[in-house]
């Protein structure tokens, strides 16, 4: 028999180390891998010197870059060391799965007829068939127990020998137990046909020593070869969609299983570290004993006091636990479980640094320059194409109408690339000028951002897709509520529906355990704004709706508290908050909301020792929502401005009840009464008193805000500036003058006659 | 002891209550025991999480919860290094720690309690002052305290509430973990340890005003923290055993609370400790104090009184309203802001928990 096939675990650096030692010994003359044959071209960049795992194999269908497949490997994937192998042999290497062409046009086809279904019981054996033999054999873990098995035996083509029965008795065991997923057991069937097609294939091209390298589970059907009659009929016409293949950069934290991904194991570091240790050959330390120094490494960096005895006593207790659970050694379990009793006094916080820092790692691989274009490369060529805007290395000026659908595209696909770290286009901010659907931007493309795109390849396959996992990414791992509004923001100007969603739910999180009101007022007004004006989707709607009836709840249980004991400048900024939620909640227009708010700033009114810059602005809010009447407002306006009080003091609270008021003061009736009536009955020695304290706010006023004032209290009691109601409109002069209204509003002037 | 004196003890010794699990398990035993260890640690892990041996022997299990927190506190004693158990009120620290000594050593009386009163010749050895004063220093004056007798005989002594002893007291731990010997100097000798001799401390961590171990000898401890318990179904349990014996004990009137009241408070004090709700989609901020699982026992217990006494004799959300502000609200201004937040975002939401929402409302 002239192939032999070695079934392996995607990312086991046990099964890595096995095969590179079965491929010594058989120094085969041709070496085909489960993987996808549209990837043959580029496999020789695997031996390119830029080439740093760990990286994934990419094939799209170019057309539609979102249908993507990605095949990752990291330094001990076995397949990967089996591709290094023959490229450093120099002998011929295959891959000889079904083509990815085929797979998506398969998909196609299914997605057209029904959604995909959950995984059953036969799917998860088939994705990890090693857990069910570790399960077996009384091990939770199927990768403990494979490196367990690996390390305990020396000769590693009897253990391929070992697996490859095994897993016949468990295929023949699930084949006939479990049901049939129809779909997913025809892909298997069309797959397993291909492999044997193509070692087939290679005996026929005369290769006397062919390796198999393969996942565990297809091992024993390619052990022997049917006639090929059966396979080639099953073959025959599969639709196929045109696709292409490439090298992305990875990174660890991609290939852990917590990222979602399928085949992921749960520590990419540790296997690493453990493919590290055996591929050096020269450890003299243990394996526990570097890694706990590692850890201890990793905890000193984040200002952790770890000393060289910690790591003694970890080592030792890591070693007695493994010796009471029967086991060789120390495994991750143990070592963490030691780390955590004698580092970390039993505190098991600081182990999510850990898991981040190192058990998951935070590597990330690189591709070599020559490596073919990214699907993100080509979205952004075809999107620049598509918006006719040109990269050019001089920077140019760019203004944009948001009314016109280009353009806003064309600001959707600036913003999504600042997102992504590529600031073609800077500014972005509303040009001057009254209306707020122009944007100015300055764009220049620099030679780096392809580099940063390639990068940015891992996030997604489109410009919008990328962007969106960004954000979310971003947003899960920041508290500041601040930032999560304006990420929301900003998602909304790019058009992400997708990591808006997730941003509410994020915010929702945080608003909940924030202690500090400020974050909470600061963001409402955003999102009130959001759930105002914003087009976001529906669901989406409602998410903001939730977020900000929770937030409005806190800011209003949380503010009295927050306004206790504060000084000239934080009575200033919170000023501010207070004016910017009380702008939020007329926006909002609820009545609840509303109500939870006059009853807060009433409590705030009667609030003992209130700063009088809030406590006058908190008058006139209630004045003016009228949950305060005219003759107490006077009362408190007289009470706060009585002589006894600390001149400096009345004066923040009329400056708190006037500011920013002025158009109001002339306006509105109720205010300027209250006023007028409170200065006429003030004696004349009080009122040269106070004339100081009041010149200081009215001399805020701007001239002609004073000048019409002035006017008013000349013409009398209720004289309002007259605004003259006109009926004799010339219509022929009004229409003269149509066409350049419609222009500044953007509209279209439709001739009636 | 004769038998009739052990049944007069109100309470009785792990080794005295078990001590057929433990003969039977020293017969079944087949492990490689430590020096000095009257079970292998297998044997002891067996005792502590319970099990049934080969001739039929049912152990009862001893902690309910995380078997591999058992298994690093066993292997820790038998590493030589010392024990800490670490955790909140109620979580059966002392009686893990009551358990270990008993199943390893056979004894589990060598014991210091610790207390801000705890002086050093508690923890190293005081002296017959009648003797001290006809003879002078010498072996026969000395009296030797729990953890060095534990260390002549290579036993395990405990140490409570380590965090309540003055720091410069704690510190005496520092040679006699760190070397395994005690010095005499008044004697111009030491008491070395026997193999054997280990350490277990129990503290507390939410307790304010503790004296917190200098880093040396924090370093000489490998600490194992232990958990509230897991599932609102165990602490529901565990709530409920406690208030009936507790409802007999004080022969209230009133009847048994039924388990839908117990987990409704159970809920609020595990959402309210956790800062999340129990469906895991609102996050919430955390009160300053502890809500141990006792403090809902006691909730639970005071609105039985009250229902008993001022009631109808059934327990309603009123009786328990009062209760449970007065467990969650320790500091009267942010604890009020938490409780409040928790009760218009949470409490009135639920439909089903309306009078309790009415009743909290009240109380405030």
């Amino acid at each position: 028999m002239p192939h032999h096939v070695f079934g392996i675990r995607h990312h086991g650096p046990g099964s890595a180390r096995s095969l590179v030692q079965a491929l010594s010994a058989l120094q085969p003359d041709c070496i085909l891998i489960e993987g996808p044959p549209e990837a043959d071209s580029i496999l020789p960049l695997a031996a390119h010197e830029q080439m740093q795992p760990p990286v994934a194999l990419l094939l799209y269908a170019p057309d539609e870059p979102q249908r993507a497949v990605y095949y990752p490997f990291a330094d001990y994937s076995p397949e990967w060391q089996a591709i290094r192998y023959a490229l450093a042999q120099q002998i011929p290497v295959r891959f000889m799965d079904l083509p990815v062409g085929n797979s998506f046009a398969r998909d196609k086809a299914a997605e057209s007829v029904e959604a995909a279904d959950e995984p059953n019981a036969s799917a998860v054996i088939r994705r990890d068939p090693l857990a069910l033999l570790a399960e077996a054999a009384g091990y939770a873990d199927s990768e403990r127990w494979w490196e367990h098995m690996v390390e305990e035996r020396q000769d590693s083509s009897q253990l391929f020998q070992a697996i490859l029965e095994a897993m016949t008795a468990l295929r023949n065991e699930v084949d006939t137990d479990c049901p049939r997923d129809t779909a997913e057991y025809e892909r298997e069937q069309l797959r397993e046909a291909h492999m044997r097609k193509t070692i087939r294939q290679a005996n026929k091209d005369g290769f006397q020593t062919i390796a198999v390298v393969c996942g565990a589970w297809h091992a024993p059907v390619l052990q022997t070869l049917p006639s090929a009659k059966a396979d080639d009929a099953l073959l025959k016409g599969l639709p196929k969609l045109k696709t292409t293949a490439t090298w992305v950069p990875w990174t660890h934290e991609r290939l852990s299983s917590a990222s979602g991904y399928g085949a992921g194991v749960d520590a990419p570091g540790w296997y690493a570290h453990l493919w590290k240790c055996s591929e050096a050959g020269v450890c003299h330390s243990p394996l526990q004993t570097r890694w706990l120094t590692r850890v201890a490494h990793t905890f000193r960096a984040q200002g952790l006091d770890i000393s060289s005895a910690h790591i003694i006593e970890t080592v030792r207790l890591a070693e007695t636990v493994a010796a009471m659970r029967n086991r060789p050694r120390p495994g991750l379990a143990e070592l963490n479980e030691a780390v955590q009793s004698v580092m970390l006094f039993g505190d098991a916080t600081p182990m999510q640094l850990l898991h981040r820092k190192l058990l998951v790692g935070e590597a990330l691989g690189s591709v070599p320059d020559e490596t073919p274009q990214t699907p993100l490369q080509q979205d952004l060529t075809q999107e620049q194409k598509r918006l006719r805007l040109k990269p050019s290395a001089s920077d140019a000026d760019l203004l944009l109408d948001l009314r016109k659908s280009t353009d806003l595209e064309r600001s959707y696909l600036l913003r999504r690339l600042q997102l992504l770290g590529i600031d073609w286009g800077k500014g972005g901010k509303r040009a001057n000028g009254k209306g707020t659907f122009k944007e100015s931007w300055r764009t220049l493309w620099q030679p780096e951002f392809a580099i940063r795109l390639i990068e940015a390849g891992f996030w997604g396959n489109t410009l919008a897709e990328a962007a969106t996992h960004k954000l979310i990414k971003q947003a899960q791992d920041t508290h500041s509520l601040e930032q999560l509004a304006s990420m929301a923001h900003e998602s909304l100007y790019a058009n992400l529906p997708n990591a808006v969603d997730v941003l509410m739910q994020r915010l929702q999180a945080e608003a909940a355990i924030s202690s500090d009101i400020v974050h909470l007022m600061q963001a409402l007004p955003e999102l009130a704004r959001l759930l105002r004006y914003g087009d976001v989707r529906k669901t989406s709607v409602e998410q903001v709706s939730h977020v900000v009836t929770g937030m409005v709840t806190r800011i209003c249980i949380g503010l009295p508290n927050a306004c206790s004991a504060l000084n000239e400048e934080a009575a200033e900024a919170m000023f501010k908050h207070i004016q910017s939620v009380q702008e939020a909640v007329n926006l909002l227009d609820d009545d609840s909301f509303s109500q939870q708010w006059t009853q807060t700033l009433q409590a705030l009114l009667d609030q003992h020792g209130l700063h009088t810059l809030l406590a006058g602005r908190c008058c006139r809010l209630l004045l003016q929502s009228g949950a305060v009447a005219e003759d107490e407002s006077a009362r408190r306006f007289g009470l706060a401005l009585s002589t006894a009080n600390d001149p400096a003091q009345a004066a923040a609270w009329i400056d708190g009840f006037l500011r920013d008021s002025g158009q109001l003061l002339i306006y509105d009736e109720t205010l300027w009464n209250l006023i007028d009536r409170w200065i006429s009955t003030l004696g004349d020695e009080t009122f040269q008193q106070l004339l100081p304290v009041l010149r200081r706010t009215f001399a805020t006023f701007t001239a002609p805000e004073r000048r019409q004032m002035g006017e008013r209290v000349k013409q009398g009691q209720a004289a309002l500036p007259v605004t003259s109601a006109t009926n004799d409109m010339d219509a022929s002069r009004a229409e003269a003058a149509l066409p350049l209204v419609a222009m500044i509003l953007g509209l279209e002037v439709i001739h009636a006659s | 002891m004769s038998d009739n004196t052990l049944k007069a003890v109100l309470r009785q010794h792990a080794e005295n209550e078990f001590a057929h699990e433990l003969a039977a398990l020293r017969e079944a035993d087949t492990h490689a025991r430590p020096p000095n260890w009257v079970l292998s640690p297998w044997a002891v892990r067996t005792y502590l999480l319970g099990g049934k041996l080969d001739g039929g022997i049912e152990i009862s299990p001893k902690y309910i919860g995380n078997a591999r927190l058992m298994e690093i506190a066993i292997s820790t004693l038998a590493t030589d290094r010392a024990l800490l158990l670490y955790g909140l009120p109620g979580t059966a620290k002392s009686w893990v720690s009551e358990h270990l000594a008993a199943a390893i050593s056979g004894r589990s009386t060598l014991i210091v309690q610790g207390t801000a009163g705890t002086g050093e010749e508690t923890m190293r050895y005081n002296w017959n002052y009648a003797q001290l004063i006809a003879k002078g220093p010498s072996h026969d004056a000395l009296i030797a305290s729990p953890i060095m007798h534990a260390m002549q005989h290579g036993l395990i002594a405990r140490v409570e509430e380590l965090t309540r002893i003055p720091a410069d007291v704690q510190d005496t731990l520092i040679t006699i973990l760190s070397e395994k010997m005690l010095p005499i100097p008044e004697l111009n000798t030491e008491c070395q340890a026997q193999k054997g001799f280990n350490l277990i401390a129990t503290a507390n961590n939410r307790d304010k005003g503790v004296n917190e171990l200098s880093s040396a000898l924090k370093r000489r401890f490998n600490t194992v923290i232990l958990p509230i318990p897991d599932t609102l179904d165990e602490e529901a349990a565990i709530v409920d055993r406690r208030v009936a014996s507790l409802g007999r004990a004080l022969e209230l009137p009133a009847e048994k609370p039924a388990l839908a009241e117990i987990r409704r408070i159970v809920t609020i004090f595990r959402e309210l400790r956790s800062g999340v709700t129990a469906d895991g989609k609102t996050k919430l901020k955390i009160p300053t104090g502890t809500l141990s699982t006792a403090e809902a026992i006691s909730v639970v217990g005071s609105g039985m009184a009250l229902a008993a006494h001022f009631g109808d004799g059934s327990l309603t959300a009123r009786d328990i309203a009062s209760g449970i502000i007065g467990a969650v609200i320790k500091d009267p201004v942010q604890d009020s802001v938490v409780w409040k937040e928790y009760l218009e975002t949470v409490v009135k939401e639920r439909s089903d928990w309306k009078d309790l929402y009415r009743a909290c409302r009240e109380a405030l």
